[in-house]
């Protein structure tokens, strides 16, 4: 006879050990339910996706590579999250230039600028403008590698205006007319705290703020991996190269 | 003297507590290495979960690469060696004390990365669950029930192992005067 069986009629009188068996297996059911539940909640109100991370179709041009790849990473981050500023360096450039490059992976970025960094929702604002002449790409790399300096004085301009030929910058600062002080911003608890100043660009990162409190997008970076269209649960912190490279090749196996 | 009903009610608790920790950490494994959405059980996806498991270990910030991989790749099948090592109920006060041990390392790294402020997983049960108060308070109350069952355990055995201390044995011992 198995153990616990065998422990069971021993710890109890004769005649009643069915009846107490009966209760203490319901007690033990009750036991791993409960532990389990909190695990299934976590898990199932993630997997039960609220929020269709697409790009909105007015929305300026905010990717990598080739929509037909097999794989999607949608990415919510903010400019100023130093983590943020790490998995670009250390993760998101070597995965452009590898697996996007060939076709391999298609990434998506959403704004998601945090309260709690002063120049985010700006630096979001500069980096939509640039979007809209196509110098997305630059602007990201250039806000990314001077993180340090424009965190400490405020001053994104001078680096955004480094990054593109004279004459796009022309054209953002003409977009940007009107978009001083702070732009919006996320907040705590899913809320979302509109830019003092409302400008032409604030509409594309309030889309993006609205689909990252969805999810929901409690830090940054967050992502979601999309596999031949199937939504994998978001993650997110750091991941090093190697990792997801590794993740990925196990879902190009597939 | 313990009286019989709270030397059963004791035994009674160590039974439920410990299905209740196999349960947890077979259920744990089985978390880590499902198929992720859109993949059916296969080697393959089995390989494609502990990578995304991987992810989520690597987000601790924590370990080397190296690190990550062995992790992610043997602490899930641990995870299901010790909830069927409880289960069967075997050198219950080795299994409880690894158990113990292991939920006590989880629970450190766990508030120790929590105190960094840094928004991740916890990836106990999978993916998709955020590392919180709500966690960690969980992870304590699952250290504490396996502390509680190593203790019992070695109390049984030290019991078992010296029958005056646990009351008059069940059969008659033969007088050392007896003769023959």
């Amino acid at each position: 006879m198995i153990r616990p069986v065998r422990v069971l009629q021993e710890m109890m009188p004769r005649g009643n050990w069915q009846r107490r068996a009966a209760a203490f297996a319901g007690a033990t059911c009750l036991a791993a339910i409960l532990a389990a539940g909190s695990a299934l909640h976590a898990n199932t109100k993630n997997t039960q996706t609220h929020a269709k991370t697409a790009t909105p179709p007015s929305a300026p041009v905010k990717t990598y590579g080739s929509k037909n790849a097999q794989i999607r990473m949608e990415i919510f981050s903010d400019f100023q999250c130093p983590t943020c500023g790490n998995f670009y360096e250390s993760t998101l450039r070597p995965l452009i230039n590898d697996y996007v490059a060939s076709g391999k992976v298609y990434i998506v970025h959403h704004d998601f600028p945090l309260q709690m960094h002063a120049y985010s929702g700006q630096a979001a604002r500069w980096a939509t403008a640039a979007a809209e002449v196509g110098q997305f790409e630059s602007v990201e790399a250039a806000l990314y590698d001077n993180q340090a300096a424009w965190t400490a004085s405020g001053d994104l301009e001078k680096y955004v205006s480094t990054a593109m030929p004279a004459a796009d910058f022309k054209r953002i600062q003409k977009i940007m007319e009107g978009c001083e002080g702070p732009g919006p911003v996320a907040k705590g608890g899913g809320g979302i705290v509109p830019a003092p100043h409302a400008c032409s660009v604030d509409a594309y990162i309030l889309q993006d703020l609205a689909l990252g409190n969805q999810l929901p997008v409690t830090g940054t970076p967050t992502y979601v991996i999309y596999n031949k269209g199937q939504r994998l649960p978001a993650a997110s912190g750091m991941v090093s190269w190697p990792i997801l490279k590794n993740f990925f090749d196990s879902l190009l196996a597939q | 003297m313990k009286s019989d009903a709270q030397r059963k009610l004791g035994k009674t608790l160590l039974v439920l507590g410990r299905l209740a920790l196999a349960v947890i950490f077979l259920f744990a494994a089985y978390a880590k290495m499902k198929p992720q959405a859109g993949m059916n059980w296969s080697v393959a996806s089995v390989k494609t979960s502990l990578a995304m498991f991987a992810m989520g270990v690597d987000s601790y910030q924590l370990l080397s690469t190296a690190g990550v991989e062995f992790v992610s790749h043997w602490l899930p099948p641990f995870e299901l060696f010790l909830g069927l090592w409880l289960l069967t109920g075997i050198a219950l006060r080795y299994s409880a004390l690894v158990t113990a041990l292991l939920l006590g390392g989880f629970f450190a790294v766990q508030f120790h990365v929590y105190l960094q402020g840094k928004e991740i997983s916890c990836g106990c049960f999978g993916p998709g669950e955020r590392l919180g108060p709500l966690s960690l308070l969980r992870d304590a109350s699952f250290i504490l029930v396996a502390i509680a069952i190593a203790i019992g355990a070695f109390v049984v055995h030290r019991k078992r192992a010296t029958p005056a201390l646990s009351g008059p044995p069940a059969y008659p011992t033969a007088s050392p005067d007896r003769v023959g």
